[in-house]
């Protein structure tokens, strides 16, 4: 447990000294947020920054746990993978530090995303929708951090890596319910999209919005989550022998 | 008493390149150097022996525990130096260090850490950030991180790979000083002058087997008592001259050994020019530790010509 803590104190550490990373990363979900919350003329909802609001959350966590996958494929090619499974440390906290940091950044990096949409004009949600929102996003979180780190430790070197992120993380968004409602999608575009783990998630976060209490979302992702964390647990198991 | 390391028919394959060869070795408490050429075991043995890495066949024991079966023990009592550098650059010395404190579970992270900083001369700077620290206080660094936990055995490899000569001076006095202390300390190096140097005793090994074993002074009076270094114009043709006995060429510089090498020397030059070599420059020396390993292990060239596809297994494997 200690040591779980200790590999995410390295991580913050490293991530804060670090100032162009932190910066950039909240450029992206803001400009969303901002060009096309504020300025897109949509009929179909009353205040269409509170209906993408949900959307560019969850896509700032995708884009955080995608871009973390790396994080340990570096700490292997580097050499300090190596050095930290010679300690006498359980060699999973190495894993489940990591899958941790990522969602914790993304959590603070959502964060913020929510302060600058409540600025711009998103209603002020209850103490408890913001805390069952984050249980949505934290969910969600460790699900796309033990995919991507299982992806980025599988396929081993980051040219690969970094073209696979960018092929799956635009077509996971767009055909997500993070921009339209199902009911003005074209329809396979609907049938994709409730297929889509992004939507289980911008769907839960919008349930909660509107003051509803998404169980099936949240218990499907929980699901969803732990499953990835095995296959992320054996992955990490056979490739450190 | 148990050894600290005891490996037994211990092997290791990557594909169907065999890295390591039934290597068969027990240390106690000494500088012990595996001693060798590029891509001849080395690393692949110090993985195994950390628990990195799986032996194919065979098996060891260190600290008396067992590497396969017993990993989380053997990884208790032992610390381990990559020859990566893998320090965080974006962190101060002390921040390296108490993290791994940390990780060890040192009952007092900070006090401990305070103290193998002092120990490795790097008070003074150890609020400054790695980025600008020198490679040999980097090195250095590492060393004060694999101390912290107090390990019985303390691998390291290539430990004064791309330093320069004072640094290399610097890190070998302190591993002495841990040795004085009773640490057990395994070093891979192909710095002959170093091992001859600093080591108790050193085993060289070329194609994963140990090829001679023994304190460099016992491998050096293996040898006879003087030797003899001829540079010669093309290949030596190998016929036997009397008082001296060869022992191997290496480029255009042939080696021989004499029981009495200011004796042999006029002769020697007498029956090569009478022979047709034409001799450039006759040298007489002390053995070392190059002319043992050249004896054990013959001219240091790769013998099988590169292997392109054998060479990005063991790349992809070593990561």
């Amino acid at each position: 447990m200690s040591g779980i803590v200790t590999y995410i104190e390295r991580d913050f550490l490293k991530w804060s000294r670090g100032r162009v990373a932190v910066i950039s990363a909240l450029i992206m979900p803001a400009a969303w947020l901002i060009f096309v919350g504020l300025a897109l003329p949509v009929r179909f909802t009353g205040n269409y920054l509170d209906f993408i609001t949900p959307g560019i959350l969850v896509m700032t966590m995708l884009t955080a746990g995608l871009s973390g996958g790396t994080l340990l494929m570096f700490d292997k090619i580097l050499g300090f993978l190596n050095k930290f499974l010679a300690l006498p440390t359980p060699r999973e906290d190495i894993l489940i530090g990591k899958i941790l940091f990522i969602t914790g950044r993304g959590l603070i990096q959502t964060s913020i995303i929510l302060v600058i949409a409540v600025l711009i004009g998103a209603t002020l949600l209850s103490p408890l929708q913001y805390g069952l929102i984050y249980i949505v996003l934290f969910l969600f979180g460790v699900l796309i951090a033990a995919f991507s780190t299982t992806i980025a430790l599988y396929l081993d070197d980051h040219d690969s890596y970094s073209a696979f992120n960018t092929m799956i993380s635009m077509p996971l968004f767009f055909t997500s319910s993070a921009l339209m409602p199902y009911d003005v999608m074209p329809p396979w575009l609907a049938t994709i999209a409730r297929l889509n783990p992004l939507s289980y998630a911008i769907d839960a976060v919008r349930d909660v919005g509107s003051g509803g209490l998404p169980l099936g979302s949240v218990s499907l992702l929980t699901i969803m989550a732990l499953l990835v964390l095995v296959c992320s647990i054996t992955v990490f198991r056979k490739v450190t022998i | 008493m148990t050894l600290a390391i005891e490996t037994t028919a211990l092997t290791r394959y990557y594909d169907d390149l065999c890295a390591v060869d039934h290597l068969s070795l027990s240390v106690n408490n000494e500088i012990f150097a595996l001693l060798g050429p590029n891509g001849s075991g080395k690393t692949t043995t110090v993985l195994m022996l950390t628990t990195l890495l799986h032996p194919t066949t065979g098996t060891a024991t260190v600290c008396g525990h067992n590497i396969t079966t017993e990993a989380g023990q053997v990884r208790n009592c032992i610390s381990y130096v990559p020859q990566d550098m893998a320090v965080d650059i974006r962190l101060t010395g002390r921040e390296n260090v108490h993290l791994f404190a940390k990780l060890y579970g040192v009952k007092n992270p900070k006090d401990r850490t305070d103290e193998v900083l002092a120990v490795m001369e790097l008070t003074d700077r150890a609020d400054d950030l790695i980025k600008t620290y020198s490679g040999g206080m980097r090195r250095r660094l590492e060393l004060a991180q694999a101390l912290v936990h107090e390990p019985e055995v303390l691998f390291l490899d290539e430990p004064t790979l791309g330093l320069d000569v004072a640094a290399r001076k610097k890190i070998w006095e302190h591993i002495r000083g841990l040795r004085q202390k009773g640490m057990t300390i395994f070093v891979t190096t192909h710095y002959m002058d170093e091992a001859d140097q600093f080591c108790d005793r050193v085993g060289i090994i070329s194609n994963g087997k140990i090829a001679a074993l023994g304190s460099p002074e016992e491998l050096k009076a293996r040898l006879m008592k003087d030797v003899i270094t001829v540079r010669i114009e093309g290949q030596y043709p190998d016929h036997p001259v009397d008082a001296v006995s060869y022992v191997g060429q290496s480029g255009d510089e042939v080696t021989f050994t004499a029981e009495n090498g200011s004796e042999a020397l006029p002769h020697l030059a007498k029956t090569l020019e009478s022979r047709g070599v034409r001799v450039h420059a006759i040298d007489l020396h002390e053995p070392t530790l190059d002319d043992v390993f050249l004896q054990a292990v013959g001219p240091q060239e790769e013998p099988h010509g590169f292997s392109d596809a054998k060479f990005r297994i063991m790349l992809r494997r070593r990561k």
